[in-house]
């Protein structure tokens, strides 16, 4: 039937594309898949005119009158510079070089094409923490044997190694996710008796990271498009739908988990009951509820809390996920509120440059995690790219920090910030 | 107990069939299951033969890594313990037991623990309707009858192991309960001595080591926190947090020797345990259809017989108490 009727105004292409696709067109193109990160558009643009991202409309405004400048001056008997701003920052219970590290991208097409493994040396070299995603083990497999054409060659085992072959001593650390997936496979039980991960073990820099949302789809789990003969496979242990219809592709599900304050609290206790040598961390959505939950991980024992904004993800995401659900992290750490009083807070969402960095730790949180950006360095490069942006991002930092007259990041703190239409921020 | 040389396995298998100690121990040991048997047999209890293999398993604790196989393309799991099974076998009888291989990939940092083995047995018992207290006194009884069936018995054994019988005297002479310390006191008497022991967790291995060496007799640790065990330990109504079980602690050092507990059998609650504990409900399948169905209250525990042979033959290491040891991390026969 010839379309002839047109809706000035109202979102008619969308509509029709939906008329002519069904459930294929709640997704972006599969097409894109593997070749395309997706997460929030954050940026304004004449296509996408949507308000700032909230982060980014704040403004770090520096002091005049600076005493902790004249500390430093005192201790170091004359006037400080940027390249006096000490990076260095316990993340977790790691010591890092930088007040940043290497979010996880999992069994995500795009992290598994070679790029994982790349990012994951160059993050040792850095001597930055970096997470290993879940979901790898049942769809790639534990050493990476069992990658097919559809799954790559990132196992677990081949990133540790990349990681582990290139860190410093003393510095850096792997945090290990497990989904529900996952404890089929008791990846963290794997990962704690391998022979290959007993060094990072014995010097403590090993952490394995409960992972109960992330930013990109708050509330449901990971989604990834796999082949149909990788789908037979996987279908015993995750939800696969064929919402493509195309006959080669469908949509594979983990489940997101069900958490109550008593199970988030007795998970922790549990993980630190079993893996005593190791660190425990915890990612969280960006729920509204993001403040109690924080506080329960902490009182509960965990080293470390990510809130992962609205804004992050790699991987596949519904279409109304991108820009309609979940907290922007600016949002969340104002609701956290992590400069009172806390234990570590790690921050992540559209992380990439120095300014949105500092901005996140001037509102409580210790470090900021790249996602996308790390993916997109070692894309560029994979011998040296994620070195580069971490070299550019680490002057910005120390010309900001010191430019705020501190000289550590955790000295930021919410007067660094200012967000307009307000006299103070109003946390 | 203090012979350095012997925390690791010999070099070979037949240098250890060969050793008259592993002879010696092997009576000690069929000493130990035939008391038990017989004692249990006498109290009504039904003895079972229990399986091997499984869609799911004891989900355990601790690090410790199941074994999968491969089950007509479907994946399996080795026993680590036989407490699904034990809690369906009350729908038959109200009383069993069973003597139960379990393999249980344990980290490797339990290799110089002196008591952890990969391959072992557990003298496991379950009881219908009963309380914790019903279970303790059954552990206590079973304990003590093996250690004076072998005392009365096998005196050239453990003359042939060095084990003086009057290591046994404090625990066969006095007729009454062992005794009991909650897991707060344990974590307080620890603190006490300088050792830091974290109030959530399992009391570790240096920890139980110094509560045990003070001992002259088996005594139980009681009410395990929550984030400490598995789903199947009832957490007590009364007491939120606080699970309704035991330990059974040897003395002279040797350490864990049972863990038992009343059981969750209400369905919600099992659920809701086991996410805490960060299970998959879905690989359960068959046992929660059970559990959904009605099961028992129960109370149980299982003995961990290489360690209860060890204790009783006096041998510095578990694997001393097993003909066949394998233990974690090592490549053996």
């Amino acid at each position: 039937m010839t379309a002839s009727l047109t809706a000035a105004g109202f979102a008619e292409d969308d509509v029709r594309e939906r008329a002519r696709t069904g459930a294929a067109a709640v997704f972006p193109p599969h097409g894109e898949y593997g070749h395309r990160l997706f997460g929030a558009r954050g940026d304004r643009t004449a296509a996408s005119p949507g308000p700032l991202d909230p982060l980014d409309a704040l403004r770090l405004v520096p002091p005049v009158l600076m005493p902790h400048r004249l500390e430093k001056l005192v201790e170091l008997a004359r006037e400080p510079h940027y390249g006096d701003v000490d990076l260095t920052t316990d993340i977790g219970g790691f010591r890092s070089t930088a007040p940043v590290y290497v979010s996880a991208f999992g069994s995500t097409q795009v992290a598994d094409s070679g790029l994982g493994a790349a990012a994951s040396r160059q993050a040792g070299r850095l001597g930055i923490p970096m997470v290993i995603g879940e979901n790898i083990v049942p769809t790639v497999g534990y050493t990476g044997a069992a990658a097919t054409a559809d799954t790559g060659s990132g196992g677990i085992l081949a990133r540790l190694r990349a990681y582990e072959s290139e860190v410093p001593d003393g510095v850096g650390g792997i945090a290990f996710q497990q989904s529900t997936e996952d404890a089929d496979a008791e990846v963290w039980n794997l990962i704690y008796s391998a022979p290959s991960a007993q060094n990072l073990l014995a010097t403590g820099r090993l952490a394995f990271e409960l992972k109960v949302g992330q930013g990109a789809k708050p509330g449901l789990g990971g989604m990834t498009v796999v082949g149909t003969e990788t789908a037979a496979r996987l279908a015993e242990h995750f939800t696969t739908e064929d919402v493509f219809g195309d006959g080669k592709h469908v949509l594979r599900s983990s489940s997101p988990g069900t958490f109550t304050e008593e199970i988030l609290r007795q998970q922790i206790r549990f993980m630190r009951n079993n893996y005593p040598r190791a660190r425990v961390w915890v990612k969280l959505p960006p729920g509204r509820d993001v403040r109690t939950a924080t506080a329960v991980a902490w009182e509960a024992g965990a080293d470390a809390v990510t809130v992962d904004g609205a804004e992050g993800g790699s991987g596949w995401a519904p279409r109304p996920f991108f820009d309609h659900v979940g907290l922007p992290l600016a949002e969340c750490l104002r609701r956290v509120r992590a400069w009172e009083k806390s234990g570590c807070l790690l921050a992540s969402g559209r992380m990439w440059e120095g300014s949105r960095v500092a901005k996140a730790l001037a509102l409580g949180a210790r470090a900021a995690g790249l996602g996308r950006a790390a993916l997109l360095a070692v894309d560029e490069n994979p011998d040296d790219g994620l070195d580069r942006l971490l070299a550019c991002l680490t002057l910005e930092l120390r010309l900001i920090i010191s430019a705020l007259g501190k000289y550590a990041p955790a000295a930021l703190a919410p007067e660094d910030v200012w967000a307009p239409g307000t006299a103070q921020l109003d946390g | 107990m203090t012979d350095q040389q012997e925390t690791q396995p010999p070099t070979t298998l037949p240098a250890h069939l060969r050793n008259p100690v592993t002879r010696a121990m092997v009576r000690v040991q069929n000493r130990i299951v035939r008391a038990a048997r017989e004692h249990l047999t006498a109290q009504g209890f039904t003895e079972l033969r229990p399986p091997i293999i499984g869609p799911v398993t004891d989900p355990g604790g601790r690090g410790s890594k199941q074994i999968d196989i491969d089950f007509y393309g479907h994946r399996y799991k080795l026993m680590t313990s036989a407490i699904l099974y034990k809690q369906a076998s009350l729908l038959a009888f109200d009383k069993i037991f069973c003597v139960a291989p379990n393999v249980r990939l344990e980290p490797l940092e339990t290799a110089n623990t002196s008591r952890h083995l990969v391959e072992f047995h557990q003298l496991d018992v379950e009881i219908a309707g009963a309380s914790r207290n019903d279970a303790m006194n059954v552990a206590q009884d079973i304990v003590a009858t093996a250690a004076a069936a072998v005392v009365a018995d096998l005196e050239d054994e453990l003359a042939v192991l060095g084990r003086d019988p009057q290591a046994f005297a404090a625990l066969l002479k006095e007729d009454a309960p062992f005794d009991r310390m909650t897991h707060a006191d344990a974590v307080a008497g620890l603190s006490r001595l300088g050792h830091p022991q974290n109030p959530d967790a399992e009391i570790d291995w240096e920890g139980e080591a110094l509560l045990s060496v003070r001992a002259d007799r088996p005594f139980f640790i009681t009410d395990y926190p929550k984030g400490s065990r598995g789903f199947y330990d009832r957490e007590n109504p009364e007491r939120p947090g606080v699970l309704t079980n035991f330990d059974l602690i040897a003395p002279e050092g040797y350490g864990e020797l049972i863990s038992g507990s009343e059981r969750e059998h209400d369905y919600a609650r099992i659920v809701a345990r086991m996410r805490e504990t960060g299970e998959n409900p879905a690989k359960y399948a068959w046992y929660l259809d059970m559990v959904r169905g009605g099961i028992p209250a129960s109370s149980g525990f299982g003995i961990g017989l290489e360690r209860l042979t060890r204790y009783i033959a006096g041998l510095d290491a578990v694997w001393q108490a097993t003909a066949f040891p394998k233990t974690p991390g090592v490549v053996s026969a």
